[in-house]
């Protein structure tokens, strides 16, 4: 890369993105071409359609990525995977199954105040609930309290919506109120800030037919935009991705003697599906976790764990993938950072007092977390990555102030809205 | 968890039920395409029994890793990396233009049928009569039958030879002499093939063990081979420690070569050579022992401990050989069944382990294999220790406390070399006025031929 001698080249580096590709690898690979702003391409694989990797690679020469760049990286990351998914559909071809009847679905998006983003899901999932193959797919709307009419409207331009509106704000209450308003006998949550991938209802109902008795379904999540150097910063840490093999959760793991107290493994919140009756008679989510500030997550881990501790597996799903609007900035990403260490302290604290059976778990899970925080941050301060430390430092303060009794209060607020809305 | 038994046992993703026998008790799964061993998994009940499309997914993903290893248009055979695990070369055209994956499979698959009877094999005992009954019969049910079975009875009193005559095809040797390399180089030396095939007491080899040991030397040039070893019971803590936590006898279901490269890149900490395999399932052609001699007599159980096999790797790749791990030749190991046991072996691997560095030091003057003594491995129980500490696994620790005796064991063999070295050079310097002149310079052809313990071995 040249430099513009008149500018500082931190300057330049500051103002990239990355360009987000989608390419089929049974085509012939083409160069691929980035705006003046861009220097880097996260690359989305297919093969036959299929989901099989994602790839961030940095900085190509002169503005192009070359085909032997892209065909390199395919060798290495690709290849292996697509091997492995052509012998799947080689061995369900010899040895076909039964495939057991898909159940009615509903669609949950629980969304506060952002009635752009809503339109933006609403428009992806408008181009492929009429192509599924689930027999009934209705789809609701909660709105979270929203301030105006916005969200109310943006549903309403859509076709075959159903609007709920919740009043308490929080988004398990949103959660809940979805949950008894929906038909189905599966409902699947989604966050207001992704939008789904094209196979998002195949890949759930793949899952579905492989594990009809799973309590519960979660999913691969990639970026949508690559454009701040908080995106970026995000994703290569790893995001939310959780790879493109299938994975199997159940009450215990032999590689993982703290599971499933761990259960952050097996997804993320923002794109998670469960059997209705399942969840109904788990008694829903917890209202006091994912409150919004100041306790803002762990509403997910807890839901996690108490299907795997109801004795049903849970099966993440790499081709039910939706694309999340990471944070942009890098004050909101900090901000983050302190929300997960507060949120799985207060799901911990939760646990802890709710399952005896698991207690000796929990305390080696709250040991591990700091441990490992704590082997994080001696790394960034000996690599000297000055972000990666106070990231670090934000989550760990957020974990201390979590196991500080962070769930007790968001109890006592909690029950205070639930009183003002009677 | 830890306190249940593990069942072993063998699955056959090829054939259509094999979800069917999974159970729900915890076990070892050791799934198999046929005759072809593609990789294993431990289960608790929870996690029990796979369903089919879990199978379906294991069989996808193993027999991938097969193909990518074995099928020469997708880049086999693949050579051993620094950690001892292979690095897939394959390609995205090569993985787009596969046709038939479960033919080429079922190819692979195939079990050999070549003859065995250019093959001696090997075992050593001492005082382990029923074992070695269990280990003489499933040696009499090889598919292709081994030229010639040699027993070496190490014990003192010669206590294996009344269970040796039972078996008509059994040749019986007495070496008093304690030493498993002692006793390995009297079978070496009682052979009669070109290859020699070497298993242990505690082992129950696979019905075409022999077999595959002929495919794998008539199919790759290389002096030495070594095969899977897959634990045979999972009954006590012991055994689970040893699998489990100790990595067993290795894990790898694909082939590799482990040469040159290898050797050079891994030669800064002490060239790795015990990730090539185990002595429990290991053959050579007679041209090795010629080539770079015999066991070292100083190494092994009976003397240091362990590591006289893979010492004996060491000089074939410091010499330009090659070594071929082929996990088609299969051999069930039964671990040490008590804790005290346990602990003893744990140790006498680590104190056969600094002995074997120090030999190798000895004989080729790589610094790396003292490197390895006093920077790797006190590396290794600091952060063996942290991480035990932190993860909770007090089982670790003594295990941990066992290896770090056996560290301190080994170092008499590094002092006793010092003593030898200062002799020798003092001798050397009045010999020829060479202040240089140390055991370090000697070239490899000397030192090879050099020593009491490395006598040629053929009569």
């Amino acid at each position: 890369m040249s430099f513009n001698t008149d500018v500082p080249p931190w300057v330049r580096i500051k103002a990239m993105g990355y360009k987000i590709v989608d390419v089929e690898l049974s085509r012939p690979l083409a160069p691929i071409e980035l705006a003046q702003h861009q220097d880097g391409v996260g690359l989305i694989a297919r093969w036959h359609n299929r989901l099989v990797g994602f790839e961030m690679i940095a900085r190509p020469t002169a503005g192009v990525l070359s085909a032997e760049r892209l065909r390199s990286v395919a060798d290495q990351c690709f290849a292996p995977r697509i091997l492995v998914t052509k012998l799947e559909e080689e061995l369900l071809r010899q040895r076909p199954v039964a495939e057991p009847a898909l159940p009615n679905l509903s669609i949950a998006i629980c969304t506060k105040d952002r009635a752009e983003r809503l339109s933006r899901l609403l428009a992806s999932l408008d181009d492929i609930r009429w192509k599924s193959a689930f027999p009934f797919v209705e789809i609701l709307v909660v709105d979270n309290a929203s301030v105006d009419s916005a969200t109310r409207e943006a549903a309403s331009r859509f076709k075959d919506i159903r609007y709920v509106f919740e009043p308490r704000a929080g988004l398990d209450f949103a959660r809940n109120a979805a949950l008894r308003s929906a038909t189905g006998s599966m409902i699947a949550y989604l966050d207001d800030d992704v939008v789904v991938d094209r196979n998002w209802l195949e890949g759930l109902a793949k899952a579905y037919q492989d594990h009809p008795h799973a309590g519960g379904f979660t999913g691969l999540v990639l970026p949508l935009r690559l454009d701040t150097e908080a995106q970026l910063f995000f994703e290569k840490r790893g995001g939310f991705g959780r790879g493109f093999n299938r994975n199997e959760f159940h009450n215990a793991r032999f590689d993982n003697p703290l599971h499933p107290v761990g259960s952050g493994v097996l997804g993320a919140g923002c794109n998670m599906a469960f059997d209705r009756a399942l969840l109904l008679s788990l008694g829903g989510f917890d209202e006091a976790l994912d409150t919004g500030a100041p306790l803002p997550g762990g509403g997910d881990l807890d839901i996690f764990y108490r299907v795997l501790r109801s004795g049903r597996p849970m099966i993440y799903e790499p081709e039910y993938a939706v694309y999340h609007e990471h944070r942009e900035t890098i004050d909101q990403l900090r901000r983050q950072y302190w929300t997960w260490g507060l949120g799985m302290m207060a799901f911990l604290v939760k646990s802890r007092r709710t399952d005896a059976e698991l207690r000796a778990r929990h305390r080696a899970m709250v040991c591990w977390w700091f441990f490992d925080r704590l082997k994080e941050l001696a790394r960034a301060a000996r690599k000297l990555q000055g972000r990666d430390f106070r990231f670090g430092v934000a989550e760990l303060l957020g974990g201390i102030y979590g196991l500080a009794g962070e769930y007790d209060r968001s109890r006592v607020r909690v029950q205070s809205i639930r009183e003002q809305n009677q | 968890m830890n306190d249940d038994a593990f069942s072993v046992r063998q699955i056959d993703l090829a054939s259509a039920d094999a979800h069917v026998g999974s159970g729900d008790i915890p076990s070892l799964s050791i799934f198999w395409w046929k005759d072809l061993p593609l990789g294993m998994q431990a289960s608790l009940p929870d996690e029990l029994p796979y369903t089919e499309a879990r199978l379906r997914q294991l069989a996808a993903e193993f027999s991938a890793a097969q193909l990518a290893a074995r099928s020469v248009a997708l880049g086999a055979p693949l050579r051993a990396t620094y950690e001892g695990w292979p690095k897939s070369v394959l390609s995205l055209a090569a993985a787009l233009g596969v046709q038939n994956p479960l033919g080429c499979l079922d190819e692979l698959a195939t079990a050999s049928s070549a003859s065995a009877q250019h093959i001696s094999v090997v075992i050593c005992t001492r005082d382990r009569g029923p074992a070695l009954a269990q280990c003489l019969q499933s040696i009499a049910r090889q598919s292709s039958a081994p030229g010639e079975v040699i027993v070496v009875d190490n014990s003192r009193n010669a206590t294996a030879r009344p269970l040796c005559v039972r078996f008509p095809n059994v040749r019986y040797v007495h070496e008093p002499r304690p030493g498993l390399s002692v006793a390995r180089s009297a079978g070496i030396r009682a052979s009669r093939h070109d290859i020699i095939a070497f298993t242990d007491d505690d082992v129950e080899v696979h019905h075409g063990w022999t077999a595959e040991i002929a495919r794998a030397f008539a199919q790759w040039d290389v002096e030495a081979l070594t095969g899977l070893v897959l634990p045979a019971r999972l009954d006590t803590i012991a055994q689970r420690r040893f699998q489990f936590d100790m990595g067993g006898f290795g894990a790898t279901f694909v082939p590799l070569i482990f040469d040159q490269r290898f050797f050079e890149e891994t030669r800064p900490s002490g060239a790795h050579v015990w990730k090539i395999g185990a002595g429990a399932n290991m053959a050579f052609r007679r041209s090795a022992f010629e080539r770079v001699g015999s066991f070292d007599e100083r190494l092994g159980a009976g003397a240091a401990g362990c590591s006289e096999d893979s010492e004996l790797w060491y000089r074939i790749l410091a010499t330009g050989g090659a070594c071929l791990y082929e996990p088609r030749a299969v051999v069930f190991h039964h671990h040490r069944r008590d804790w005290p046991g346990f602990r003893r072996q744990i140790k006498a691997y680590m104190k056969g382990h600094v002995a074997a560095l120090v030999v190798q030091y000895d004989n080729f003057g790589d610094r790396g294999n003292i490197d390895r003594i006093w920077k790797q491995l006190p590396a290794y129980f600091v952060r063996t220790f942290i991480k035990a500490l932190f993860e909770g696994s007090p089982g670790r620790t003594r295990i941990l406390a066992a290896e770090v005796q056996g560290w301190l064991a080994g170092l008499q063999f590094l002092l006793r070399l010092g003593w030898r070295k200062q002799r020798t050079s003092n001798w050397l310097r009045k010999k020829t006025d060479d202040p240089q002149g140390s055991a370090r310079t000697v070239p490899v052809s000397k030192s090879i031929s050099k020593g009491p313990d490395r006598r040629p071995l053929l009569p």
